[in-house]
């Protein structure tokens, strides 16, 4: 399948926690490119894609925190809110329906991290569709 | 070392001769006790005597004894003979008024070694076994307890002692332990100290643990034991009855075994004081037979339990207690409810997406005592809406349980604090706390 890998870390709402995180990336010289975070008022999610996911990961489970690791959709597009309503579109008209997304801009284009409900039928659709999916690199 | 039993006459003594034994040692304890300056006077004024004692249910004329008593004759006032013939004490910590002072005899040690010797027999222990201890090897009795036992069967003994998990690791790997003994929560503990390293635990040489000191659920001794891939016993002991050696589950893991041959076991309501109807829940007395620095007679322990009715498919004749039902101290009354912290933690024990520990806050909000529960989980999802699921339903599953609704608050690793002795599970804040 043509996916990425995505980190997830858990976080609680302490004073530090994320300071803790990127001074450890920082320090091995893992760059962040994209990072998204869902919180309620007691703990969050830091979803992270990096210059080296598996690296990222294993660091930051040894540093004691809880981390994730799972496939995403990237989706590049032109760098407009037209690209970008035609790649959602695609999806919608496919039947996807879309858990969580965000984006980030990368050599002049927009990609769209999406992890939608059905990975493989969203990866599908996509491919049908003509849109650019990324894969495996970090 | 290849029988079944460490003591076979003694551990499948028919009852009525086991009766016939407790009746004679219990004789020989209050002889003994007569030099007690706390026990003489009330069995003067009860007339209690070696000779008017017929049967076990003379147990029923004596004074219940009470950890109170031990605060209030600190340190030496409940010995029953001189203390040149006294060689250990060991103390329980004074966090609320004195602490607790329990003497030993030299044959106090001995009895006390060879009781938890037969109880680590009885687990299937031998003496080429390896075993590690990681309590303490201060005043708690679960260190030195277990050493001597250990040594007493013969194995290769290792006092590594508390803490230092990483020490712990690195001892196993290298003499090859084969058994361990930890309180509960250490286990889990230790079981992550071994993936840090990298090492699955279940690889280790590792075949039994020994567990107690600490209230547990079945559930967190089948997590033990799966992330161990190793059996785990629940082992009970107190410091006043001796230490750990009082009784142990056998191979069936269905209850544990009291050894009545140094204990007469009576299960009472704790408010009125009477036995319980058979097999009923209620708080566990125990007097001592084979004590002589310091016997005590119906020590309330106020653990909660039951005895197990039928027999043990092991041969074993001596009573099986049901796991402790939490202790009638541990009991937390909040809007009028009672609670036992391992109620709580039987139900977040249901929850694969938890890890083991778990910490319950009691605090007064306006007018109102509200329970804050942290649990801490397993691992991180990238799935928000699981999360928030996840809280609703513990949440759900703890009001069915404790019929208030309690704030859950899911919290990362290391969050919820740890100390090296026993596992802080209760966090009162209230006001009249």
């Amino acid at each position: 399948m043509k996916t990425i890998k995505q980190i997830s870390i858990f976080l609680e709402n302490q004073r530090g926690k994320l300071s803790d995180i990127l001074t450890a990336l920082k320090d091995q010289n893992i760059e962040i490119q994209a990072a998204s975070v869902a919180d309620t008022t007691e703990y969050g999610i830091l979803r992270l894609i990096t210059s080296n996911q598996k690296k990222a990961a294993e660091l930051l489970s040894a540093k004691g925190h809880l981390v994730n690791l799972n496939e995403v959709l990237a989706i590049q597009v032109e760098a407009d809110t037209a690209s970008f309503a035609d790649a959602i579109d695609a999806l919608t008209a496919g039947g996807c329906s879309i858990s969580y997304l965000y984006t980030f801009h990368k050599d002049g284009k927009l990609v769209l991290i999406i992890r939608p409900a059905n990975l493989e039928k969203a990866e599908k659709v996509a491919t049908e569709s003509g849109l650019t999916l990324i894969q495996g690199w970090e | 070392m290849n029988g079944k039993y460490w003591n076979e006459e003694i551990e499948t003594m028919p009852r009525k001769q086991l009766e016939k034994l407790q009746v004679e040692r219990l004789k020989k304890t209050v002889e003994i006790a007569m030099g007690s300056e706390f026990y003489a006077p009330k069995f003067k004024e009860l007339g209690i005597t070696p000779e008017s004692i017929k049967s076990v249910e003379d147990i029923k004329r004596f004074p219940f004894t009470t950890k109170n008593d031990l605060r209030a004759t600190y340190p030496f006032g409940i010995k029953s003979i001189p203390l040149d013939k006294v060689v250990r004490l060991h103390s329980s910590s004074g966090t609320t008024g004195n602490p607790t002072v329990i003497l030993h005899s030299q044959k106090d040690l001995d009895e006390w070694a060879d009781a938890m010797a037969r109880s680590m027999y009885c687990i299937g222990l031998r003496n080429t076994d390896i075993i590690q201890n990681t309590s303490g090897y201060g005043m708690f009795t679960g260190g030195l307890g277990i050493q001597y036992a250990a040594e007493r069967l013969g194995a290769l003994t290792v006092p590594a002692g508390a803490g230092n998990s990483k020490r712990h690791v690195k001892f196993i790997t290298d003499f090859g332990t084969t058994a361990l003994h930890c309180i509960p929560s250490y286990a889990t503990r230790l079981a992550a100290a071994f993936e840090e390293e990298g090492i699955d635990p279940r690889t280790t040489t590792v075949h039994t643990l020994i567990i107690g000191a600490e209230p547990h659920s079945e559930a967190q001794r089948k997590r033990i034991e799966e992330i161990w891939g190793a059996k785990a016993y629940n082992n009970f002991g107190m410091s006043e009855m001796c230490g750990p050696g009082v009784a142990i589950e056998c191979q069936e893991q269905n209850g544990m075994h009291i050894w009545e041959d140094n204990y007469i076991v009576e299960i009472l309501d704790p408010v009125t004081l009477e036995p319980v109807p058979e097999g009923e829940l209620g708080e566990l007395v125990l007097t001592t037979l084979n004590r002589e620095a310091m016997p005590l007679f119906r020590y309330r322990t106020r653990d909660l339990t039951r005895i197990l009715p039928g027999d043990c498919p092991c041969g074993r004749t001596h009573v099986r207690l049901a796991r402790f039902q939490g202790r009638s101290d541990d009991m937390m009354i909040v809007k009028g409810v009672n609670i036992y912290p391992i109620q709580i933690e039987k139900i977040l024990m249901q929850f694969p997406e938890l890890a083991s520990d778990y910490l319950i806050t009691i605090e007064t909000i306006g007018d109102n005592d509200e329970m804050t529960i942290e649990a801490e989980l397993a691992q991180a999802t990238d799935d928000f809406a699981m999360l928030q699921n996840l809280t609703k339903e513990i949440t759900r599953r703890l009001k069915d349980e404790i019929l208030l609704t309690p704030r859950v608050k899911l919290v990362g690793k290391g969050v919820i604090p740890q100390s090296d002795g026993k596992a802080k599970r209760v966090n009162d804040l209230r006001h009249n706390h």
